[in-house]
């Protein structure tokens, strides 16, 4: 009941507001461009970023509007802070009134679902040939969308694995697993050596399962032309048995089962596993709630092979279709994101890689330090040339990671063997897309 | 009488045992808030350094200074008005005959089911219309009167012996008079009730003024709390239980300054239909 109510809410709020926005897109003569007829910007132009409030966040984007209004001294920039989780709401009930922002600050996921809608100004023209090339290739994707330019990518991170070399040493393991196998193994060796779980498979809410499975396949699509084709792919079974048989000894912890970063967080912290698979920011609450354990945190390349495809979580920049002041806004996301920018707030942050290929060659990427968070920075930073969007944006998405999310729970709790979970997930998807009527590969 | 004895043993345990589940995770939030930057979070129950520091770096991190100051403004509206309101748009549903009374009755408490998520795009755009995009009135549109206000009342008025109000019309009064001399103060608990919970709704509203804020000098606590525990770098568990604790105080305290009358008032309700 609890479900079908939340299905109806969310299919009325979905037509609704796509409605709106159909509604809107059709006012495009009440666009009043702030920008003068000399091409001098002018007006006010809104930024939103998602989740940096406070420091050292609120003296940087202070910097970026004193400087962007030098540059422009007729235009006044205004850059507000909206969470995260809430950011796609906001924008979207902002695309029904007229108080839209200019630029707004976006993951893959809400830029391609508000995209999807109309909501989005389509930048494919509107940005230089000279500014696409400056970025790298695999967070440059993440912007596109039904083959448009949606975005401009900022900041980023991939995935890294992290591990507590204390548990590590204990156990006499010295060097991170590259494949099931070895994952098996090495996470045997310490959970009996310190006698707890050491192992943390993030499940989140299906979507880093997704990736994984497309990091494990190395190469073989899991999916062609919009059909499933990972029932029989060894390597994945493989993966499935594993976690079964770890959850099933006390490898992976019970509370895997729920799967978030978040819970992986706070059992690393606790000391109640000792490795997993997740951003540079993963270290953040560690450093803070559990110093001892920040200190023995060791960085390293993803538990796959060395060549296997490593997802990239990118944060970018769009332009939603209602901005008034349309000139300034793609000019103020082109400055937020050229190089000199991304490399000065990759800096600020000290936990992010930035997008555009100049700022990677700084030394500050590679001898970022000593510390645990630079170890995981400099390991991302060595992935990047093999990282990407694993899972393209879709319209069945939320289909794909929900169904991803259940069956390999129910896969690691042993209510299904690992053959049938797999064809069970290959059958789930495989309704998806028919339903979405979607021929994507990846 | 050694039965009695057992008896209330029992009841001392179970209170004991409520006790722990209500108030021990509000502990556990507080002596994690106290715990110092070297101390790891799960390492031990209470903290071995106490400090008070976390309170100030989550006070200054989220703005708080602000952010209460919004919330307290709001919040001082809301209650007169919905109090104002929800007593007035009450009484003629207990006590006037009218055609349609039972249908208006039905039409106000049927709202109550409809998810906000529902209607907020068309109350975004209304609110802009209407000029109340970041304002402080804006922020409260949704708790100025409450369907669930509305009942609260009614059930309580309907509590009240007719004879009283007609005895005070028989001494000339008229009908405002009469809902504000005799009417009112005989259901003061079921107000402080429903001041409470619309204490409550509007220190803790986090959505609506989320979205009718496009500034952030305009946000209240509960978004603070929010770009607290969702900062991009994960979130510092000890600031967040600081922040915590310092948004529910004011919650607490005036629970504790008004729960004689809430108790009598929230059973209203149940009374008679």
């Amino acid at each position: 009941m609890k479900k079908r109510t939340k299905t109806l809410v969310s299919g009325s709020l979905a037509a609704a507001l796509s409605l709106s926005l159909i509604a809107c897109s059709n006012g495009e003569d009440d666009k009043a461009k702030g920008s003068a007829k000399d091409g001098e910007l002018s007006g006010e132009v809104t930024l939103w970023t998602a989740s940096l409030a406070g420091e050292p966040f609120d003296t940087y984007f202070k910097n970026i509007e004193k400087d962007f209004e030098k540059l422009h001294p007729k235009l006044d920039v205004v850059i507000e802070d909206v969470p995260q989780n809430e950011m796609e709401q906001k924008v979207l009930t902002s695309l029904t009134g007229d108080d839209v922002p200019d630029v707004v600050n976006l993951n893959p996921h809400y830029m391609s679902n508000i995209a999807a809608q109309g909501g989005l100004l389509d930048l494919t023209d509107a940005v230089s040939d000279e500014t696409k090339d400056s970025f790298v290739e695999g967070p440059y994707e993440s912007g596109m969308y039904d083959d448009k330019l949606y975005a401009l990518p900022w900041y980023l991170t991939t995935t890294v694995s992290w591990y507590n070399n204390d548990a590590f040493s204990k156990a006499g393991v010295s060097e991170l697993p590259t494949d099931t196998k070895g994952l098996y193994e090495a996470a045997k060796k310490v959970k009996d050596a310190t006698g707890k779980p050491s192992y943390f498979p993030v499940i989140n809410d299906g979507n880093t399962i997704m990736e994984k499975m497309v990091s494990i396949a190395n190469g073989t699509p899991i999916v062609e032309d919009g059909k499933a084709k990972f029932a029989d792919n060894k390597d994945l079974l493989e993966f499935f048995e594993a976690t079964q048989k770890m959850y099933k000894e006390g490898i992976i912890p019970q509370e895997a089962a729920e799967g978030s970063i978040k819970t992986g967080q706070e059992l690393y912290m606790a000391g109640n596993v000792s490795m997993l698979e997740g951003g540079v920011t993963f270290l953040g609450p560690i450093e803070s709630g559990a110093p001892d354990v920040y200190k023995a945190s060791k960085a390293g390349q993803p538990l796959n092979a060395d060549d296997a495809p490593v997802n990239v979580a990118v944060m970018n920049f769009a332009v939603p279709a209602k901005t008034k002041n349309e000139d300034a806004a793609v000019a103020l996301a082109e400055y937020v994101s050229n190089a000199e920018n991304q490399l000065e707030f990759a800096k600020t942050a000290g936990t992010v890689l930035p997008a555009t290929k100049k700022s990677l060659e700084d030394d500050y990427f590679k001898n970022p330090g000593d510390s645990p968070k630079a170890f995981g920075m400099l390991e991302a930073s060595k992935s990047l040339s093999r990282a990407e969007v694993l899972i393209p944006p879709t319209e069945n998405s939320a289909d794909l990671r929900t169904a991803t999310k259940n069956i390999f729970i129910q896969n690691l709790q042993g209510k299904l063997t690992p053959k049938e979970a797999l064809k069970e997930l290959a059958s789930e998807w495989n309704k998806a897309f028919e339903k979405s009527d979607e021929k994507v590969t990846f | 009488m050694k039965s009695k004895q057992n008896s209330k043993i029992w009841l001392y345990v179970v209170m004991l045992l409520i006790t722990v589940l209500t108030v021990g995770p509000f502990l556990i939030t507080l002596f994690m808030a106290m715990k110092s930057g070297s101390e790891g979070i799960y390492t031990s129950l209470l903290p071995k350094d106490p400090t008070l520091s976390n309170f100030v770096t989550a006070f200054e991190k989220a703005n708080f200074g602000l952010y209460f100051m919004n919330t307290a403004i709001i919040t001082a509206i809301a209650i007169p008005l919905n109090l104002l309101f929800c007593s007035l748009a009450a009484y003629p549903l207990a006590r006037m005959d009218f055609r349609g009374r039972s249908v208006v009755l039905a039409l106000i408490i049927s709202t109550m089911m409809v998810p906000f998520q529902l209607y907020m795009a068309p109350l975004f755009q209304l609110a802009g219309e209407l000029g109340l995009r970041n304002t402080h009135i804006g922020l409260v549109v949704m708790q100025v009167s409450t369907a669930f206000g509305i009942f609260l009342m009614r059930q309580a008025y309907l509590r009240i012996p007719k004879e009283l109000e007609e005895s005070a019309y028989l001494d000339g009064a008229n009908r405002f008079k009469v809902w504000y001399l005799v009417v009112l103060p005989l259901v003061k608990p079921t107000l402080v009730t429903l001041a409470i919970f619309t204490f409550m709704g509007t220190w803790g509203d986090y959505l609506w003024p989320l979205l009718n804020s496009t500034e952030s000098s305009m946000y209240t606590l509960s978004i603070g709390l929010a770009q607290l525990s969702q900062n991009f770098d994960g979130s510092n568990l000890k600031l967040i239980s600081a922040a915590s604790i310092l948004t529910t105080i004011p919650t607490l305290l005036i629970f504790i300054w008004l729960q004689k009358y809430f108790i009598s008032g929230a059973t209203d309700g149940a009374v008679k239909g």
